[in-house]
């Protein structure tokens, strides 16, 4: 992706737009190592991540016409991505399908926050991303959406086909799954009262 | 003394839930909300700190997301959207050929031998249903079952599986679709289904004994001497029958003697078969010596594959037959169509049709034997194919034949096709199976053709068998297109590399003289793949509390926890 700050190259984008050649490749070349890295964290394997990245470029050309140019490039892009992602682990039935599931079911809790801090401070990166991929499709999805392509509440809800309401509860459940695989079960993973 | 402070405050709140701290650091409160959670935080400890918990889990997650520890892929280096349109042209392509290729086998070789099966006596079926499905297996079907209408069920039950696959389960669908076929048999009138077997060192239907229905006879030495009332199926080393067949006989012998009258139709596997009776229908056989004494009529036609024949007798109508050598001195009351080496028409012999011979030498003819016309002979040419343009020509209607198989099967069975490839990449163990299934398993289809109850099975694995060579060499051919277009697990992906890996394949099996040779090592080395897939599939799967092995837990790596990686 274009690193947070840096300008969207929107001559790019233009001329891409009538067919370009060149500016195709730019665009391919500025945008494909953060698509992948996208579809890296949402798929379960390296090689339906770069299928996919494959697919949402090819997309992106049909769907280039559509963008509208007022609005962030980036931030449509994953949009695209995320669908498309979503779209292939609802093919394959791993999604799991908790739409049905209210708000009020979430258990209202404290959890401790001394073990949640201890947790977050024993932790690498790597052993978070292994323990992403331990999740299910929908946590993982909600996760990447939110905090490595930074989509809003909407955005999020409306790619995984969930009220807006919803999506807090998937973003909380997910991270409850993470921290049980991060290897702290227990009252902390599932909410519990201090 | 301010920490103090804050822990009896806190015992005096009730704390914000998980869920409302969360919202509030990803800023989805409502200004009312949002003032309400900053001025209790402002109060509570205990919030304040899950708080930032909460934060520093976010960043951490961010972090963990962004930080690029793979580099992006060889093959995403570049864009490969004018890859992927060419494999649109491929796809079309591949189908067009398809077409043309199943247009051109029909009109080939199909309709030609459909024709003149037709003008054998053959009324309509061609010769594989006639082999397999006519009357043998599924009895009181003879009338419904030729092998178009064979592929046309299966591919109905294909449709049908896939209908329901929307809805169900596919082990639920295949068997709903299974039950239905199972059904439809049982429909069937249970009269036809009645037979008797006898079994023994010597058995046989005695002289004065009258046989109602159809019967299997097993024996070293078999003898029909009296009347049965339905077809008969016999197995032996020394086979006699010199009674009255109403029905047809299908018989499996060393020896094959009919001195009797058959009423109805003979298909036999023998070694050497001699007719001195009366077949009222037709006769088609494979063999090594047939002998049509002076005393045998056939009403209807032959068709025959045999090293020798010698027609003494007289056959009411056409003759087919593949052989070496074909000695004619009786009458043939239709047409003649042989493919051999040499063909010898006696100067009492009588042909009251044409007679096309494809042979070696030139047919060597008496001058008393009575034509209808001369013998229309083509010497048989033995040019290398490799010099002709048509061999081409089918190797690439073969190819695109060999996607559409394969699209087919990978789209039926997606999951089974990619762990097949997947399992191809065991090269030992793929190719060690493969030489053991590919040997055993047509040895044991024999074994169970022996009996009556594995007759169906026998026949059945050894169809299965067979598709399995063709099989064999998509699974390969899905293996090499990985090797060159990347791994892949999703369906459209993995048959695009199996089309671009059978191509190679092919063009590989093309090479003159050591072609076959690969070919045959393809074949074992995917077969085991599929066989190591099953025997995969049928092992039973370890369930979640099961207890542990019995091996003993391997060392940890210093400074690691149960949980994970210590500190530094």
């Amino acid at each position: 992706m274009s690193a947070p700050g840096k300008t969207e190259p929107a001559g790019a984008i233009a001329r891409a737009r009538t067919g370009d050649a060149d500016a195709w490749g730019e665009l391919y070349r500025e945008y494909a190592p953060a698509i992948f890295r996208f579809c890296r964290r949402a798929l379960p394997t390296r090689e339906d991540a770069e299928d996919a990245t494959m697919d949402v470029f090819m997309k992106l050309k049909d769907k280039l016409v559509q963008y509208d140019q007022s609005r962030s490039f980036t931030a449509w892009l994953y949009k695209v991505a995320a669908n498309h992602c979503w779209d292939v682990l609802r093919r394959r039935k791993t999604r799991q399908d908790k739409e049905t599931e209210d708000v009020e079911n979430v258990p209202l809790e404290h959890p401790d926050p001394n073990q949640l801090d201890k947790l977050i401070e024993q932790r690498t990166s790597e052993e978070v991303r292994r323990a992403l991929e331990k999740l299910g499709a929908r946590a993982r999805m909600a996760l990447v959406m939110r905090y490595y392509s930074d989509m809003s509440y909407d955005e999020i809800a409306d790619a995984l086909g969930v009220r807006r309401a919803f999506v807090g509860v998937v973003l909380l459940r997910a991270r409850h799954e993470l921290r049980q695989a991060l290897g702290q079960g227990g009252a902390l993973a599932a909410g519990g009262a201090s | 003394m301010k920490e103090k402070d804050d822990s009896l405050r806190d015992d005096a709140l009730q704390h914000l839930d998980e869920m409302t701290c969360l919202l509030y650091i990803e800023r989805q409160l409502d200004r009312a909300k949002a003032q309400e959670v900053s001025a209790h935080t402002q109060e509570c400890g205990a919030c304040r700190t899950l708080l930032r918990a909460l934060e520093r889990e976010s960043r951490l997650l961010t972090r963990a997301m962004l930080e690029e520890e793979e580099a992006l892929p060889a093959r995403l280096a570049q864009f490969q959207e004018r890859a992927r349109e060419s494999m649109q042209w491929i796809w079309t392509l591949a189908f067009g050929l398809a077409a043309t290729g199943v247009y051109a086998l029909y009109t080939g070789y199909i309709e030609p031998w459909q024709r003149q099966l037709e003008q054998a006596g053959f009324g309509g079926s061609n010769l594989l249903s006639l082999l397999i499905f006519q009357g043998a297996f599924w009895k009181g079907w003879p009338s419904m079952i030729t092998l178009l209408e064979v592929l046309a069920l299966v591919t109905l039950g294909g449709f049908a599986v896939a209908f329901l696959r929307k809805r169900v389960g596919r082990g639920s669908a295949l068997a709903i679709v299974l039950a239905g076929f199972c059904a439809a048999l049982a429909l069937q009138p249970a009269s036809a289904l009645a037979s008797e077997t006898r079994k023994g060192e010597s058995v046989g239907v005695a002289h004065d004994e009258t046989i109602n229905g159809d019967i299997f006879l097993f024996g070293d030495r078999v003898r029909v001497d009296g009347t049965v009332d339905g077809d008969v199926f016999l197995f032996g080393n020394d086979v006699n029958v010199d009674g009255h067949v109403k029905g047809d006989i299908f018989a499996f012998a060393k020896f094959l003697q009919v001195n009797g009258n058959v009423d109805g139709n003979i298909r036999a596997f023998t070694n050497t078969m001699t007719i001195r009776g009366t077949v009222a229908k037709n006769v088609l056989t494979f063999d090594d010596v047939v002998n049509l004494e002076s005393a045998a009529k056939v009403g209807g036609s032959l068709t025959i594959f045999v090293q020798k024949l010698n027609l003494e007798g007289n056959l009411g109508r056409d003759l087919l037959i593949f052989t070496k050598h074909f000695t004619l001195s009786g009458k043939v009351g239709g047409g003649i169509r042989m493919k051999g080496d040499l063909l010898t028409i006696n100067s009492n012999a009588q042909v009251d049709g044409p007679i096309h011979y494809e042979g070696n030498k030139e047919a060597e003819v008496a001058a008393g034997a009575k034509l209808a016309s001369p013998v229309d002979y083509h010497k048989l040419e033995h040019k290398p194919k490799y010099m002709e343009a048509h061999y081409y020509v089918w190797q690439v209607i073969w190819a695109a034949a060999f996607v559409v198989f394969g699209l087919v099967l990978f789209q039926l069975m997606p999951s089974f096709s990619g762990e097949a490839v997947g399992n191809a990449e065991r090269y030992g163990a793929s190719f060690g199976l493969g030489v053991l299934v590919f040997f055993g398993v047509p040895i044991a289809a024999c074994i169970a053709c022996v009996t009556v109850v594995g007759l169906f099975v026998g026949i059945s694995t050894l169809f299965v068998w067979y598709a399995a060579l063709y099989y064999a060499q998509l699974v390969v051919g899905g293996l090499v297109g990985q090797w060159l277009m990347g791994r892949t697990r999703e369906t459209w992906p993995l048959i695009g590399r199996m089309a671009v890996g059978i191509v190679i394949v092919r063009l590989s099996t093309l090479i003159p003289e050591v072609g076959g040779w690969i070919k045959f090592g393809l074949i074992l080395w995917g077969l085991g793949a599929i066989s190591l897939t099953l025997y995969n599939r049928f092992q039973p799967s370890i369930a979640a509390n099961a207890p542990p092995a019995p091996y003993p837990p391997s060392p940890l790596p210093p400074n690691t926890t149960v949980g994970g990686m210590q500190p530094a």
